[in-house]
């Protein structure tokens, strides 16, 4: 099931727009991470222990990051084969495989984003080098 | 033909697959309550000894260092020692012993599934609405519908105890060393390739009541499956036009109509194998046969981390690779799947 290119190979946009896409799409969804996670570790250190408070958060983080991680292959090995199925059974709800992708890369950029976002606060705030 | 681009793909999707499990299991472990170095240590433990067992573990390095040395480890299959259920025994070595218990199981299971869910699938299906199908489909839902813990001691306590035709528990008689012929780990292909024939007799034995039990509930599904699409496919046009074209039904069906049935029933038979790993927990509790399932109960129980975290990973291996071969079979009945 080699999913088929978006685009036809004459309309696709050159390599560097499509690089440019995918790395907006995960860099915006990895800098919302750092920003939410930095904001409330260091609200939480205020109330518990720093050290706790840096490795819950970085463990969701990587939570998150391995779920986007197993969506996006789930959605890159059996998204053709779902969309057919829809389309076969007459059942459209609209979900499509660069969709799918999409989402998931979103969900691995934030997730990413709360691993280095704790990093970040735990070794240069809190010096827990 | 399949081409090598496709697998090629497909086996570097195992890449984000098992980097994704291994995150997950990293951190359910690490969000989970319960100090690992507590456990080892010993409730009564002094605090130094604890602090001293924290960093022989590396638990002192910040969680990210951990992090880091987990998904390097894992890549490598090293997941250090087990911390309680065999200590000083690293993680691996107990993988290789248990891992062929539950493998074998699950195999035998399966083929049960397979070599009985599939005839049974296709007969209900050219025999629609017929007492045949009936019985078959009553079969399929009973199959479905009776839980492992409950079917396993029914069929203990009628071949073991009231007919005494078959053993209860284990994977061999006592009488024999199976550990002194030990090659693959598979005690049925072991004794086989040692020439042992009482041994392999034995093997045989202790294996159809465990592998029956898993296998019915494995048949029932693929025997649904089968007949639905078969019903579906006997229904098309070129089915009807070999027909009308003299070919004789059973060629029809077996040669055109089998083929494209199987494309779905594969899915369940990968799905299955794989829920058939994980569920082999119950049946080795049934059957009292120590494999990965019970281990990985246990080590969860006990919170032997290093013991859970390979198996989950080596499930997700198995899983994965399962999975690749279903792809390949698929590209293999119907080549346009490739395009």
């Amino acid at each position: 099931m080699t999913a088929a290119p978006d685009h036809p190979a004459d309309e696709r946009p050159p390599l560097s727009e499509r690089l440019g896409v995918r790395l907006r799409l995960v860099g915006t969804a990895l800098f919302a991470g750092v920003v939410v996670t930095a904001v409330s570790v260091v609200a939480a250190t205020m109330l518990s222990d720093p050290t706790a408070s840096v490795e819950t958060a970085f463990a969701l983080g990587s939570l998150v990051f391995g779920f986007g991680l197993l969506g996006w292959s789930g959605a890159v090995a059996l998204g053709r084969g779902i969309e057919s199925m829809q389309e076969t059974l007459d059942t459209q709800t609209g979900w499509t495989e660069p969709d799918a992708r999409r989402a998931m890369a979103r969900i691995i950029g934030f997730g990413l984003g709360v691993m280095l976002g704790a990093m970040v606060v735990g070794s240069v705030v809190l010096g827990l080098v | 033909m399949i081409s090598s681009r496709f697998v090629l793909k497909r086996l570097l999707l195992l890449v984000p697959v098992l980097v994704g499990v291994a995150s997950l299991v990293f951190s359910i472990l690490h969000l989970s309550p319960g100090d690992p170095a507590l456990t080892i240590a010993g409730e009564r433990a002094s605090e130094e000894f604890v602090k001293q067992v924290e960093e022989s573990l590396g638990l002192n390095d910040p969680i990210w260092v951990q992090y880091g040395r987990f998904i390097a480890d894992a890549a490598q299959f090293q997941f250090g020692e087990s911390f309680i259920i065999q200590r000083n025994t690293t993680v691996r070595e107990v993988l290789v012993n248990k891992l062929p218990v539950t493998l074998e199981l699950a195999i035998y299971g399966q083929l049960i599934g397979v070599f009985l869910g599939i005839p049974l699938g296709i007969l209900s299906a050219v025999k629609q609405d017929s007492i045949t199908d009936h019985l078959t489909r009553i079969g399929a839902l009973a199959g479905i519908s009776v839980p492992i813990f409950w079917s396993g001691p029914l069929l203990i306590l009628l071949f073991a105890q009231v007919l005494g035709v078959l053993p209860t528990s284990g994977r061999i008689s006592v009488l024999y060393n199976v550990e002194a012929i030990r090659v693959t780990g598979l005690v049925t292909v072991d004794t086989l390739i040692a020439g042992e024939w009482d041994m392999f007799v034995s093997a045989v034995r202790h294996m159809i009541l465990p592998a029956s039990v898993i296998g019915v509930y494995s048949m029932a599904l693929i025997s649904r499956m089968m007949r639905s699409s078969m019903l579906e496919v006997i229904r098309q046009d070129y089915i009807r036009t070999a027909r009308a074209k003299g070919q004789g039904a059973k060629i029809t069906v077996l040669k055109h109509g089998f083929r494209n049935a199987m494309i779905p029933v594969i899915t369940v038979i990968g799905i299955q194998f794989g829920g058939l790993l994980g569920g082999a927990v119950l049946t080795e509790t049934v059957f009292a046969i120590g494999g990965i399932g019970t281990l990985l109960v246990e080590a969860i129980k006990v919170g032997d981390y290093p013991i859970v975290q390979g198996t989950v990973l080596t499930f997700a291996f198995l899983f994965t690779l399962v999975n690749l071969g279903v792809d390949i079979t698929y590209s293999i009945l119907d080549p346009r799947i490739e395009q």
